[in-house]
């Protein structure tokens, strides 16, 4: 028993299944996240993580099972539903739009709209409101990018991963997926992805990080829930475990249900 | 009526251009000879009536100009007890119209009555229909290697050296004694519409008609080309007085070019009939006149000489239909004798005014 | 981050080659070139250029209505066949009911054509190219039955006025037309959150939907409005020759993707520029004015104006390349 069940749960799956096809992609795949946690899924090529991602994230609901958000049972049927219950995802293809600017990435689907009521009804935009809010948020988390009118396409790796990161965190999300953050990135953005990961938990989100990268698993989250040929077969505390034991969970050689 | 006018065979040109422009002669040199002269006798009549005999129009394109066509061929086919059994539009396109007419030979019509598009690629599609024995009947097109009284019946066409003619000689009711003139002249290689075009500018150049200098000489190859091209002509040459246009399409643009530059002054001559023309006409607006031919009257013409060639009389083999002047006061009957049609109402409304 | 006096040098050098600026250059260009030589015709004179801007609205509407459909990544080639259905519905319902009535019945076809095009897109998952190929010649079809290939003539002085013949002195209504769309269709593109959706679209699809864009409904929009622009452009067609007909717009449709994609709109979505689209149009305008008063024969203007179509399209790809 670890004190895990002292905190409170930001977001709870209860017995997620799905199928597509012959295929069973999820079977009964239950853990929560705590706020302020960074949580490892993990799993092998296939073991239905992306899945799982999917299903949270609204893009594929889930055949079975529930999913709570703040203990409250909720229903996510679209990508937009995810949003607005505060579930944030930031995909591993960033889901940025290249020729648009920082600030207009950051609030995309948020868009500040203007104050006069009629251009409102319009959808006219605030661009002036959208710059000063995305400088706060990026100042918030200590991001160094450069002009906000700056188009994505021309900021490096690094970069984009933070107006990623920034724009889930931006939008108030209580929970935030990040699918491989540092996949593409070379060490020294890496490490400034993680120091970006430690600040949004210290901030209280709940943090559901995939990724293959065992040193980062170790330095940046506190639990791993393991799935193997989609099935939950392990949900660890990551100061009781090395980075063997986690490999070996990964390729199914050991098995532990927590 | 964008492209009713088709690409010839050129050996057909050649033999036109040869002839003095003077008189209009069939493809292999056959006179001219009226329209009017076919008929049948109550006993042909009766024998056609009794032969319960099939008919397929394949026609080159849609327009208003084919639609009185096939008004006319039916108007003969219902008198004399023919069944009209298909009908196709190639778009002008020969390909298509070579598998129109195949199509159309499982129906085993007794006559065939087309414009062909190209005289040289359709051969071997109609080779097939003459040997399954159809009488063909052509418009203006010849094919090429086939004879009158041979592998076709005739030939009907428009009288266009007379049209041309009829347009020059409106051009000098139009601007007495002579004047400045434009000319936007069909740019391609269409027969009837250069025919037409080289008679007007023959019967100009040729001063009969009046002292005019054609201060500017354009071609259009698109009917929406023809605004712009007015536009231009009249900005470079603001003392014209008339312009000629090839045919009733182009001239709307034409017309809409003279009213944009604020020149209601200038008079309009063109061929073929056209309602919104035919509106600005009414109402004083630029056109002045027009040279129409009778579309109706070519296919009847055609549907009695397939006649002639299921009774196996002998027929002209180059046969011209008239044409008439259209001006304000004629508009209600030229438009019954090209159409066979009511006026349009709006048109109605327009010649009250 | 690059230091600042190198992004200096790089971001000036940039700004003068972005591809979104390229047409502008080449219309000065061609204006210089037509004004040197054919300064004895009145090329370059208010009447002139009126003529052109006359001549280009209906074309200078349906390219900016096409780059709402391109800024989503969709082509619509049923553009130039509602110019002539909308046109004809227009003319005959003007012969039954008052204007207004008419002008809103004609721009519902338009509005119908684009809402019929964005629903098999989007239900049948099928490249927008097919589908409008498909739908242009419905329309076509439809257009050419409406009236039996009859044209309609149009006697309504205060609707011929307002859509194309009118003027305020040498100020053609065909001016304030392009004026007003293009000031419209920038604000939508650029000021409103449905522009801002649509690029986003156009740009990453995938990514948009992420984020919790209905990129069904912002792409059906995006067609709404290009087919509703061509409804417009036909009604100014039948303003301008006091009447309508079938063939009207068949040309145009060439023209239209031409003038869009000089002006720096990518033909894959994502990209789009309202004020390139109006100067495209007016540079392929200007060079079709240019070449009848330089008195070049038909062929030899054809030539021209392909030569120069390619030599535009290679530089501005070239440049996007980049």
């Amino acid at each position: 028993m670890s004190s895990e069940e002292l905190k409170q749960p930001a977001l709870t799956v209860k017995n997620i299944s799905k199928r597509f096809g012959g295929i069973q992609a999820l079977q009964n795949v239950s853990f929560n996240i705590n706020k302020g946690e960074v949580v490892a899924l993990l799993g092998d090529n296939g073991a239905g993580k992306s899945t799982l991602v999917r299903c949270v994230s609204g893009i594929h609901p889930p055949d079975g099972g529930e999913i709570l958000v703040n203990d409250q049972q909720v229903t996510v049927a679209s990508p937009q539903d995810a949003r607005e219950l505060g579930i944030e995802t930031v995909h591993q293809d960033l889901a940025v739009i290249p020729d648009f600017d920082i600030a207009a990435n950051l609030f995309l689907n948020r868009e500040i709209l203007h104050k006069n009521p009629l251009l409102r009804l319009l959808g006219w935009l605030d661009n002036k409101a959208m710059r000063e809010q995305a400088q706060i948020s990026l100042q918030r988390l200590n991001s160094k990018v450069p002009d906000l009118t700056e188009a994505i396409s021309r900021l490096s790796g690094g970069q984009r991963q933070a107006v990623a990161i920034a724009r889930a965190v931006n939008s108030g999300a209580d929970v935030v997926i990040m699918d491989e953050p540092t996949a593409a990135l070379g060490v020294e953005q890496s490490a400034q992805v993680n120091e970006l990961i430690n600040l949004i938990s210290s901030q209280g989100v709940a943090v559901l990080l995939i990724s293959h990268n065992m040193q980062h698993v170790m330095e940046t989250c506190d639990r791993a829930v393991v799935l193997l040929r989609g099935e939950s077969i392990a949900n660890v505390k990551i100061s009781d475990v090395t980075p063997r034991d986690l490999v070996g969970f990964i390729t199914g050689a050991q098995r532990l249900t927590a | 009526m964008t492209m009713r006018f088709l690409t010839i065979f050129l050996a057909f040109l050649a033999s036109i251009s040869a002839v003095s422009a003077a008189e209009l002669r069939g493809p292999l040199g056959n006179p001219a000879t009226p329209v009017s002269g076919i008929a049948l006798s109550d006993s042909e009549r009766q024998t056609i009536r009794q032969g319960g005999y099939k008919a397929a129009l394949v026609w080159h394109g849609s327009s208003t100009w084919v639609n009185a066509l096939t008004a006319g061929a039916k108007a003969a086919f219902d008198e004399l007890g023919i069944r009209l059994v298909g009908q196709t539009d190639a778009q002008f396109d020969p390909a298509k119209q070579a598998s129109d007419l195949e199509n159309v030979m499982a129906l085993e019509p007794d006559m065939i009555l087309t414009l062909v598009i190209d005289g040289a690629s359709v051969k071997s599609s109609f080779d097939k229909a003459v040997k399954a024995g159809a009488e063909l009947v052509l418009l203006s097109n010849p094919i090429s290697g086939y004879q009158p009284g041979r592998e076709y019946v005739g030939i009907v066409t428009d009288d266009m050296q007379g049209m041309g003619v009829a347009a020059a000689e409106l051009m000098a009711e139009a601007v007495p004694g002579g004047g400045n003139i434009g000319v936007i002249y069909h740019d391609a290689d269409y027969f009837i519409t250069n025919t037409r075009d080289r008679a007007f500018m023959n019967a100009i150049d040729s001063g009969e008609h009046g002292a005019f200098s054609v201060k500017a000489k354009r071609g259009f190859t698109k009917e929406s080309e023809t605004s712009s091209i007015a536009s231009a002509m009249v900005l470079q040459y603001p003392m014209l007085e008339a312009v000629y246009v090839s045919w009733d399409a182009a001239a709307e643009g034409v017309i809409a070019g003279l009213r944009a530059a604020g020149r209601p002054d200038i008079k309009v001559i063109t061929h073929d009939l056209g309602v919104n023309n035919l509106v600005d006409m009414a109402m004083g607006g630029n056109l002045y006149a027009s040279v129409a031919d009778r579309p109706y009257e070519i296919g009847y013409a055609m549907a009695l000489l397939g006649a002639y060639g299921i009774l196996d009389k002998p027929a002209p083999a180059f046969s011209v239909v008239g044409f008439d002047k259209v001006r304000r006061d004629s508009i209600a009957q030229v438009w019954q004798s090209t159409y066979h049609t009511p006026l349009p109402p709006l048109l109605q409304r327009a010649l009250q005014q | 981050m690059l230091p600042p006096e190198k992004l200096n040098k790089h971001a000036i050098a940039n700004a003068f080659l972005r591809r979104e600026y390229f047409v502008y250059y080449v219309f000065i260009l061609t204006l210089l070139f037509f004004t040197v030589t054919l300064h004895d015709v009145s090329f370059f004179s208010v009447t002139n250029f009126m003529n052109v801007i006359r001549q280009t609205t209906p074309v200078t509407i349906m390219a900016i209505g096409l780059t709402f459909a391109l800024a989503g990544g969709h082509i619509d080639l049923s553009i130039g066949a509602v110019v002539a259905l909308a046109a004809l519905v227009a003319a005959l319902l003007l012969q039954m009911v008052p204007v207004p009535v008419a002008v809103i019945g004609a721009l519902m076809v338009g509005v119908a054509v684009g809402l019929i095009n964005g629903l098999l897109i989007e239900w049948l998952k099928v490249s927008s190219l097919l589908i409008t190929l498909g739908t242009m010649g419905v329309i076509t079809g439809v257009a050419r039955q409406l009236t039996n290939l009859e044209s309609v003539p149009i006697i309504e002085p205060s609707f011929n006025f307002v859509f194309g013949s009118g003027s305020f002195g040498p100020v053609s209504v065909l001016l304030l037309w392009t004026l007003g769309i293009a000031a419209l269709g920038y604000l939508l593109l650029r000021k409103c959150r449905f522009g801002r959706h649509l690029l986003a679209v156009g740009g990453n699809e995938k990514g948009a939907r992420a984020m919790g864009i209905s990129t069904i409904k912002v792409r059906i929009m995006a067609l709404v409005l290009a087919s509703s622009a061509a409804a417009l452009a036909g009604l100014l067609y039948a303003g301008r020759l006091h009447g309508a007909r079938y063939t009207l717009g068949e040309a145009d449709l060439l023209t239209v993707i031409a003038a869009v994609a000089i002006g720096g709109t990518s033909l894959f979505g994502g990209r789009a520029s309202i004020l390139g689209a109006v100067i495209g149009s007016w540079l392929m305008g200007l060079i079709n004015n240019g070449l009848i008063l330089s008195g070049f024969s038909t062929n030899e203007q054809m030539i021209a104006r392909g030569v120069i179509l390619v030599v535009a399209v290679a530089i501005g790809v070239k440049e996007q390349q980049k």
